[in-house]
């Protein structure tokens, strides 16, 4: 069943295990799966952790299930025009009401997305919603025109699998998501209105039902989670909430305080054991910190398009590290030392940044690109002797790292400095690392 | 066996029906919903309304930068147990001297651990069948308090402190566990995997309409049109802080207090946004922009 599932969805940068499978598998024995807009919920409520997931998620479930492939940056619309699936689908369903004229291909696209999202619980809503209107009066769904024009979906025959045993469920699906990815016979596909199409199941009883509202493809682009459903680059270039993400990985600073607390469990403890004679016992009390130095680069036109993700993600720490943040600033590279103001007015030597406790985790944040000569000896004797005192430190490089290779002052710096991309996973691979450096600092 | 029926909202809370089916499926999973979303958006409000629709026991448990699983699962009464030895200490003492009277324990056996367990908020809801049980605002605690959770929640048992009785729960059994959080810090992705995940996305206006409907029943038409409206206008300017759904009822509570006219003249001159608008430079760029 699915075997292939997991690693398909971790091609798309997701977390899906075998875990997800069998849970998957508990949900549809527990009746939660009945159509694949089912299965979409389903896995989505099992597959994503974050709101940045909804994207990658949906890329990779279209091109799983319908074999749609969603391009880089393009619009799920378009990827579902170029699909065979939607073909044919379009040519089933045109089959049927070729008496029709051709509706609006925009159209044809929501239509197709509201059959794909039908869930069991839309369904339960038609069943709901034709029972009230029975209640209420029997003849007004052939009465009322007028909310036929209202752009009110019909399904002819709803896609309920409730009918349907488990067994032939589960090979039907795995045949199904086969199918698509290699021969296209007409018809015999996921989506479809017609003849051999799983979605002929159980639609009698449900034929000719009005869906209330969320009609024309809205409901299913609100399901896709519009206007979140473009794939989003996972490694792109830090934003608002992924930054969180990354610092979140910062280790606190066991920081074991002279302070000491009457160890009360203890004290009890031991009291009971002597009968009745409590003598008190005591803990050191122990505090957690975390203490911050950003060194940034601030100046040149070089840093100018990364401005905008670094002040991002300096404003971040400002408001995770409020008390225990410093931050200098330099241009391309330090001369004596760097600039505790933004506008480089004050002077701060080497010698009195390297005065503070070496717990501190030290990022610099610059693109390190600049002239060959900028970059002296006496600069690198700088640079290295900030690296030995400090040694939770990292070179954070707003520089795509596929052009780390061009820059020779760049090669130069990532000799002395672990240099890590600018990108959510570069800050928590910078992060790990200094957790480590850490402990074997402790040691020493 | 548990409540697993849809629950689609009560006479005073709209359910989307997305958050209603991601619910149901985490209530049939007998696993955790993990809700995030914008402050406002009604996360904490899923289980109290669907507790109090459906009468079920309420289990809640606020997370701080304090807390511990301990506070979460059972506390052992230290200083309970060290009073009750003494007073069998005193017991034993008065008895030798001749006195009759003894003092009480309330009951409790210092032999017996578990007369000295305070259960928390976890261990209840577990042993209470078919309960609802709430963790909210999961992101304010301590780095190591969801790891610590993880436990619990996929063997679905507690070892209680010092007593070792353990507390468990079958998987038809297991409470309607709903977990908010405002994602002020990013939860270990181990944890996020033992939960049903559902982001809560902000309300369209037509959603809104109708969620203001829910709180206020009787309420002039035209008013909410143009609270709305602006309110959705405010939430484009990119303010500093956008304000939120709960804003937008507290703002129509307030203006509910004047006649119609009033309030919409009141709307007008922009009076009484402070319950809206919440800092300085967003309230100049809101009086700034929206005439």
């Amino acid at each position: 069943m699915f075997q292939s599932l997991p690693h398909h969805f971790r091609e798309h940068d997701l977390v899906a295990d075998v875990r997800t499978l069998l849970q998957l598998k508990r949900a549809m024995q527990k009746g939660l799966v009945n159509t694949l807009g089912d299965i979409y919920v389903v896995l989505k409520g099992l597959v994503t952790t974050d709101p940045a997931d909804f994207g990658p998620f949906t890329a990779a479930f279209y091109s799983y299930f319908l074999d749609v492939d969603i391009k880089r940056g393009e619009k799920l619309d378009n990827a579902i025009l170029r699909s065979e699936a939607f073909k044919n689908w379009k040519e089933e369903l045109l089959k049927d009401q070729d008496d029709l004229e051709v509706p609006d291909v925009r159209e044809l696209v929501d239509r197709f997305l509201d059959e794909i999202h039908l869930t069991t619980f839309d369904i339960q809503k038609i069943v709901d919603g034709a029972e009230i209107l029975k209640q209420d009066d029997p003849d007004m769904a052939d009465t009322n025109p007028q909310q036929e024009s209202d752009g009110a979906r019909t399904i002819d025959r709803a896609a309920d699998y409730r009918e349907v045993d488990l067994e032939e469920l589960l090979e039907r699906l795995e045949r199904v998501a086969k199918q698509q990815k290699g021969m296209h016979e007409g018809g015999d596909h996921w989506i479809g209105t017609g003849g051999r199409s799983p979605y002929g199941h159980g639609g009698a009883a449900m034929g000719g039902v009005r869906v209330g509202g969320g009609g024309g493809g809205k409901m299913a682009r609100r399901v896709v989670g519009d206007p979140m459903y473009y794939p989003v680059d996972t490694k792109s270039i830090l934003k608002d909430d992924n930054i969180d993400a990354a610092l979140a990985t910062l280790k606190g600073i066991e920081d074991e305080t002279a302070e000491v607390l009457l160890d009360v469990p203890k004290t009890i403890k031991e009291g009971l054991k002597q009968g009745g004679i409590f003598l008190p016992y005591e803990k050191e009390k122990i505090d957690h910190k975390v203490q911050v130095i950003l060194m940034i680069d601030n100046g040149g036109y070089s840093m100018h398009p990364y401005i905008k993700s670094v002040t991002k993600l300096f404003s971040k720490m400002k408001t995770r590290f409020a008390h225990d943040l410093k931050t200098y600033y330099f241009h391309n590279t330090i001369y004596g030392g760097a600039y505790s103001d933004v506008r480089r007015r004050d002077f701060v030597p080497v010698d009195k940044i390297i005065a503070d406790d070496k717990n501190y985790s030290v990022f610099v944040i610059g693109d390190a690109d600049m002239a060959p000569y900028e970059l002296d000896y006496s600069s690198l004797g700088n640079w290295q002797k900030i690296k030995k005192h400090f040694p939770r430190i990292a070179w954070m490089n707003p520089l795509q790292a596929r052009y780390w290779a061009g820059s020779n002052t760049v090669q130069t710096l990532r000799q002395i400095f672990p240099m890590y991309p600018l990108t959510p996973d570069g800050i928590e691979k910078a992060v790990i690392r200094m957790n480590r450096k850490r402990k074997f600092h402790k040691k020493n | 066996m548990a409540n697993t029926t849809t629950w689609t909202g009560s006479d005073s809370y709209l359910c989307d029906p997305e958050l209603a089916q991601a619910f149901h499926m985490s209530r049939v999973l007998g696993m955790p919903l993990l809700i995030e979303g914008e402050p406002g958006t009604g996360k904490t409000e899923l289980p109290i309304q669907f507790a109090k629709d459906l009468s079920l026991d309420l289990f809640v448990y606020p997370v701080g930068s304090k807390s511990t699983v301990e506070q979460f699962v059972a506390k052992f009464d230290h200083v309970k147990y060290l009073r009750d030895s003494q007073i069998e200490v005193l017991n034993a003492q008065r008895e030798e001297k001749g006195l009759d009277t003894k003092l009480s324990t309330g009951g409790r056996h210092t032999e017996n651990l578990d007369d000295y367990v305070m259960l928390g908020p976890g261990a209840k809801a577990y042993t209470n069948i078919n309960s609802v049980l709430l963790i909210d605002e999961i992101d304010k605690a301590p780095r190591e308090f969801p790891n610590d959770l993880l436990y619990a929640l996929s063997h679905r048992k507690f070892v209680l402190p010092e007593s070792g009785r353990e507390v468990e729960v079958s998987e038809d059994d297991m409470p309607a566990i709903v977990i908010t959080s405002n994602r002020e810090q990013e939860l270990p992705t181990a944890f996020k995997g033992r939960c049903i995940y559902h982001y809560i996305s902000f309300p369209e206006p037509e959603l809104m309409k109708e969620i203001v409907g829910k709180h206020f029943s009787n309420i002039e038409e035209e008013l909410v049109q143009r609270c709305i409206q602006l309110f959705y206008q405010f939430r484009q300017l990119g303010l500093e802080r956008a304000p939120s759904t709960r804003e937008l009822l507290n703002w129509l509570k307030y203006l509910r207090n004047f006649e119609v006219d009033e309030a919409l003249a009141k709307i007008e001159s922009r009076e009484g946004l402070g319950v809206l608008i919440k800092t300085q430079s967003d309230m100049i760029r809101v009086k700034r922009n929206s005439y």
